[in-house]
Parts: structure tokens; C-alpha cells; sequence
């Protein structure tokens, strides 16, 4: 649960520095991104658009697009280097060790091509269990995504699915090689309220099922406490909050956190108003010189613009904000609802 | 699916009208094209439907032959154009980086040269003939081609499924012919449809400059530059042929409309 155990952690980022270059210069959308996560580990990911957090889940399978650099750091998946492995390992550590599930489910399914034939290509090389047919494994697969006509969803073009179907079936196929790790990038941001919950506990049921680890990215700060065990805040291309999400939540100790959880519907009485965030998120072209933070910042003191904050330790959670200790001591973080409707043994914890 | 709409239909039957006609030519149900009757000249009548040339031959069975002249080169060139434009662009638009500044440059080469100039470029080195007609009209059409189908490569590239399937340890053969290829499959055949109007424009204007097919063999081209001669004594031997350049390229260019609208669907479907 905690940042760093002895076992290996399954995902681990050092200082990873990520560009694009963009046609009036390169953007930074990774600006040194610490971050280890441990096998089984359910981790919410939360930031808000351009934090960084898509193209940290992209560089974990170095799916990265043609315009984005590296600039340094590591990424390493189940004890390779991604970035440093040549065309072959990549393609089996991608191929048996990750999975991915995106926001658009219909795009992530080839339109020309038959579900049930793309989740046996999905399936390829791997068969559940050595007796049963293809065509079983296939509908195995799908009936274990709670999809309720397997066989007429095998046979439908994914244009005929309703989006949650298609989530579903995107599912079914990022886990049908049962991965290490499954990045899932907001993975219910384009379906109906009432089928978010259940394709979410699907995710979380067959992940836990397989011991698979789970990215979470989401920029839900809510949704991600309630249903795993950690949370990652993200903010500037930086990890600026780290810890159990129960804490993370009751208790913020970056005020960026603070910030988020303060705007959330969620967490307002009725009649009340929600708090906005000031100002719009930095977009850096290179190393941001401070906190990425400072310009929207409550808290803001004149060394947040020049110096960049140390990880520093508050409560349970790992923090980048150098006031983070003296926030802390004098209580200047309060949220204003009720914090405490979470449970804390909820989650992806095993 | 859609069908067709009533104009592509239209388009549709007219290309078929045509093709038929060529055909019902080269069975010789129209007359032998090379016999001579005897009059010069005569104006469309009982005897010769569209009348005759100035050899004395009857037009209409030289009509059909090259009707079928004009098509089969054409078609034969946009078959090799696509072949040859689905892979380069589709390797191009998919790999990216170097390959695809690479085939981008070599195919603005051939873009930069007027349709025409490059045409008779081409029957400069190869001399005249059908195979420079062919050649004139694969190296005309290519470069629209080949853009187009990369452009849409480099959009299904950077789709999802084409991710989920990397992740799941596809090929690169593979990925380009099952996830590459059938995406962009609406685009080739589009494309192919405006190549084959682009190719039979070409043959026309080439052989009417006496590069491409020779007399006596008959294509549209030849036929309008022959009947160009007489214009004013026999209006009908250029009419004829010049009609039906317009009506195959008109009926070609509303059936790509058509197939456009029906193969390449704008992404515009519901998400839930």
C-alpha cells in the first residue's frame, strides 16, 4: 500500500521527462514523474486535462506517438526498461504484460472486423485452457465481462454495440492474456451514468481476479477514492500528491489536492457553492522552474516560482509542495463537506 | 448500409451502358471497325447510325472499339496505380517518420509536373503506343492517389484499436494488411473511381496528340482528333466521340460521389 515495499514494484517511473514537439516548439507533458507501484496494487491516477497523466499511461507500453521525446528518466514494466528494449522484447513484454483500455470504446475496436474475430486475434497464441475451442474461449471471454448474449455479441460489428457492450468487449480482449498491468484511461468518461458502475466494477472484479495492477486515469478525484486503495494526484507533468486514497481525500496535504476535492459536486451542500480553481493549468515548455502550481496557488510563497519543491512526507502521503509540512501543522486544508463516507477497506487492495 | 443514391445510379448504369457497348464491339455486333462501305463522309443515316469517316469506314463499330480501347487502358493503369498507391501510402502513413517524408517527397516529384507535360514526357521515353498511354496514366494518377491513402493510413494509425493491437503484439504485415488496409479500403476505392476519370482524360488528350494509341486502332482520343479534321464538313465524327468522353467521365466522377458517401461515413455514431 505504501510507496515503496521490498518486493519489486511491477511499474516503476525515475524522473521521466516527456515532450512533444509541437510545431512552435516542444511542450512538456511530463516534467519528472517519480512513481512505483506494486503487483495487485489498484492506483487512481487523477489530474486534469494536459496533467500528464495519458501520456504516463502511454509511456508505460512506450506507446507514446511519433511526436513525443523522451528527454530522460526510465520507465520500467515488470523489471524491463521500456524505452531501452529492443523491438522484440517490447513487443512480448507489451503483448503478455499490458493491457489497455481507452476512453472512446467504439474506436478501440477495428470497424471492419467481426467482435468475436478481433477478441480471438486478442487471444492469439493464448488459450485459456488447452481443451476448449477457440469459439469458446471467445464467448468464455466475453460471458466473463457480464456481456448478456455472448454469441450474438461474437457475431455484431462493433458500430451495432452500445458503448458500454463495446467497453465491455475492449475489456474482455485488454484482458484476455490475463497482463501484468491494465492501463485504463478514463475508461467510463464516454458512457451513461448508470452503466459507468457497473462496467467499473467489472474492471475491478477481473483485475482483482487476476492480480493484474490497474492504472486508473481518471480526472474524477471522487470516483477514483471511492474504489481504489491509492491514489496519484497529477499536476504540471509532476506526481504532486501520492498516498491511501482515504487520507488523500480526508485529508489533502498538496493544495492542488485540496483544490480538487474543494470543486467537487460531491462534496458540496445544497445551496452552496463549489470553490473553482483559479487560473488555467500551465502549459511548460520545459522544466518548470518552481511548482507548476504556483501561479493558481492559495498558499502561494515567493520561493514556490523559483525553487521546485522536494518530495516531502505528510501523513501518509508523499507530497511535492514545500509548504506542505507547515499546511499541515496549522490545519489550512480543510474540506468543507463530509469527508469521512469512505470507507477505508474499500478498494483494490488484496 | 446506404444505397446509392438515384444520380450514382444514374452514373452507374451509364458506365454499364458503356462497357456493354464495348463488348457488343469487340464481338463485332456493330460491324467489322476496319471495313470500308464506300462513301466519304456520309452523314449519320439507315445505313451507317453515326455515319461515316473519311476513309469510308462506319463509325459506330469504331466507336465501340474505342470505347473499349479508352476503358480497358484505363482501368488496366488505376489497377496498377492502386496497387501501387494502397502500399506505399499505407506503409507510409502507418510507419511514418522517414519512410513517409520519403514517399511524400518522391510522389510531390511527380505532383509538381503538369498532368499533360509529364504525359508526353512519358511518351517521349517509352514512344508512342499503348504503353505509354498506360504508363502516362499510372504516373498521373499516383501522386493524388498515394497522398490520399496515406493521409487516411496516418488517421487509422493513430486510432485505438490500431494501439490495442500493438499492445497485443501484432505484426507488422499483419497489422497492415488486416487493421490498415481494410480502414482504408472506402478511400481506395473512391480514389480509384476519380483515377479511372483522371486516366481516360489522359488517353484522350494524348492519343488526340498522337502519343498514345495509333490509328488505325481506335480510342476516344484518336476518334476526336481524327473527326477534329472535319469539323465543319462532318460535325458528327468528333460529336459522337466527344460525347461519350463527357458522359464516361461524368458517370465515373457522380458514382465515386456516390461511393464516397456510402464508404466513408463521417464518425459521427452515437457512443452509448
Amino acid at each position: 500500500m505504501n510507496q515503496l515495499t521490498p518486493a519489486e514494484p511491477v511499474v516503476v517511473a525515475r524522473d521521466l521527462v516527456v515532450d512533444y514537439l509541437a510545431a512552435h516548439g516542444p511542450v512538456r507533458a511530463l516534467d519528472g514523474v517519480d512513481l512505483a507501484v506494486d503487483a495487485g496494487e489498484t492506483v487512481g491516477v487523477v489530474g486534469e486535462s494536459g496533467s500528464g497523466k495519458s501520456t504516463l499511461g502511454a509511456a508505460l507500453g512506450r506507446l507514446l506517438p511519433s511526436r513525443a521525446e523522451r528527454r530522460h528518466g526510465s520507465m520500467h514494466v515488470a523489471g524491463h526498461s521500456v524505452f531501452d528494449l529492443a523491438p522484440q522484447p517490447l513487443r512480448q513484454l507489451r503483448r503478455d504484460q499490458l493491457g489497455f483500455v481507452f476512453q472512446d470504446p467504439i474506436g478501440a475496436l477495428d470497424p471492419t472486423m467481426r467482435v468475436g474475430a478481433q477478441v480471438r486475434r486478442a487471444l492469439r497464441g493464448r488459450q485459456p485452457s488447452p481443451r476448449r475451442s477457440t469459439r469458446d474461449a471467445v464467448a468464455a471471454l466475453l460471458d466473463q465481462v457480464r456481456l448478456r448474449d455472448p454469441a450474438r455479441v461474437a457475431r455484431a460489428y462493433p458500430h451495432q454495440l452500445s458503448g458500454g457492450m463495446a467497453q465491455r468487449v475492449a475489456l474482455a480482449m485488454a484482458m484476455a492474456v490475463q497482463p501484468r498491468v491494465l492501463v485504463a484511461d478514463e475508461p467510463t468518461a464516454a458512457l451513461d451514468s448508470q452503466v459507468r458502475d457497473e462496467v467499473l466494477d467489472t474492471i475491478l472484479a477481473l483485475t482483482r481476479a487476476a492480480g493484474t495492477t490497474v492504472l486508473w486515469l481518471s480526472h474524477d478525484l471522487n470516483a477514483v477514492a471511492r474504489r481504489c486503495a491509492r491514489v496519484v494526484v497529477m499536476y504540471g507533468g509532476r506526481v504532486v500528491e501520492d498516498g491511501p486514497a482515504h487520507a488523500v481525500l480526508a485529508r489533502p496535504a498538496h493544495p492542488y489536492t485540496h483544490a480538487l476535492a474543494s470543486s467537487a459536486p460531491s462534496h458540496a451542500r445544497p445551496g452552496e457553492r463549489l470553490t473553482p480553481i483559479p487560473g488555467r493549468p500551465p502549459l511548460l515548455a520545459g522544466p518548470a522552474p518552481g511548482c507548476a502550481f504556483a501561479e493558481r496557488c492559495r498558499f502561494v510563497v515567493d520561493r514556490c516560482a523559483t525553487e521546485r519543491p522536494p518530495l516531502a512526507r505528510v501523513n501518509g502521503q508523499a507530497v511535492l509542495c514545500h509548504r506542505a509540512e507547515e499546511l499541515r501543522s496549522t490545519a489550512a486544508l480543510p474540506l468543507p463537506a463530509r469527508p469521512t463516507d469512505i470507507p477505508a477497506e474499500i478498494g483494490g487492495g488484496r | 448500409m446506404k444505397r446509392l443514391d438515384w444520380l450514382s445510379r444514374c452514373g452507374l448504369i451509364c458506365l454499364m451502358v458503356l462497357v456493354a457497348a464495348a463488348v457488343a464491339g469487340w464481338f463485332g455486333l456493330a460491324g467489322d471497325p476496319a471495313a470500308i462501305d464506300g462513301d466519304r463522309l456520309r452523314p449519320p443515316g439507315a445505313a451507317a447510325w453515326l455515319g461515316t469517316d473519311d476513309l469510308g469506314r462506319s463509325l459506330l463499330p469504331r466507336l465501340l472499339e474505342g470505347i473499349g480501347a479508352t476503358l480497358l487502358l484505363s482501368s488496366l493503369a488505376v489497377l496498377v496505380t492502386a496497387v501501387v498507391s494502397t502500399a506505399l501510402g499505407i506503409v507510409a502513413g502507418y510507419v511514418g517518420g522517414a519512410v513517409n517524408e520519403a514517399v511524400l517527397r518522391l510522389v510531390e516529384v511527380l505532383y509538381a509536373f503538369p498532368s499533360i507535360v509529364l504525359a508526353i514526357l512519358v511518351a517521349a521515353v517509352v514512344g508512342p503506343g499503348r504503353p505509354a498511354a498506360m504508363a502516362a496514366i499510372v504516373l498521373v494518377t499516383i501522386p493524388l492517389m498515394t497522398r490520399l491513402v496515406r493521409a487516411a493510413a496516418a488517421t487509422v494509425a493513430s486510432r485505438d484499436y490500431i494501439t490495442s493491437a500493438v499492445v497485443s503484439g501484432v505484426g507488422m504485415p499483419t497489422m497492415l494488411v488486416r487493421h490498415v488496409l481494410p480502414n482504408v479500403g472506402g478511400t481506395i476505392a473512391v480514389q480509384g473511381t476519380y483515377a479511372l476519370s483522371i486516366g481516360i482524360l489522359v488517353e484522350g488528350g494524348l492519343s488526340f496528340l498522337g502519343l498514345g494509341v495509333q490509328p488505325p486502332q481506335a480510342s476516344l482520343g484518336v476518334l476526336i482528333a481524327q473527326g477534329g479534321i472535319y469539323m465543319v464538313a462532318a460535325p458528327w465524327l468528333v460529336i459522337a466521340p466527344g460525347v461519350v468522353l463527357v458522359l464516361a467521365i461524368l458517370s465515373i466522377n457522380v458514382l465515386g460521389d456516390g461511393l464516397r458517401d456510402r464508404l466513408e461515413p463521417r464518425e459521427a455514431r452515437s457512443l452509448t
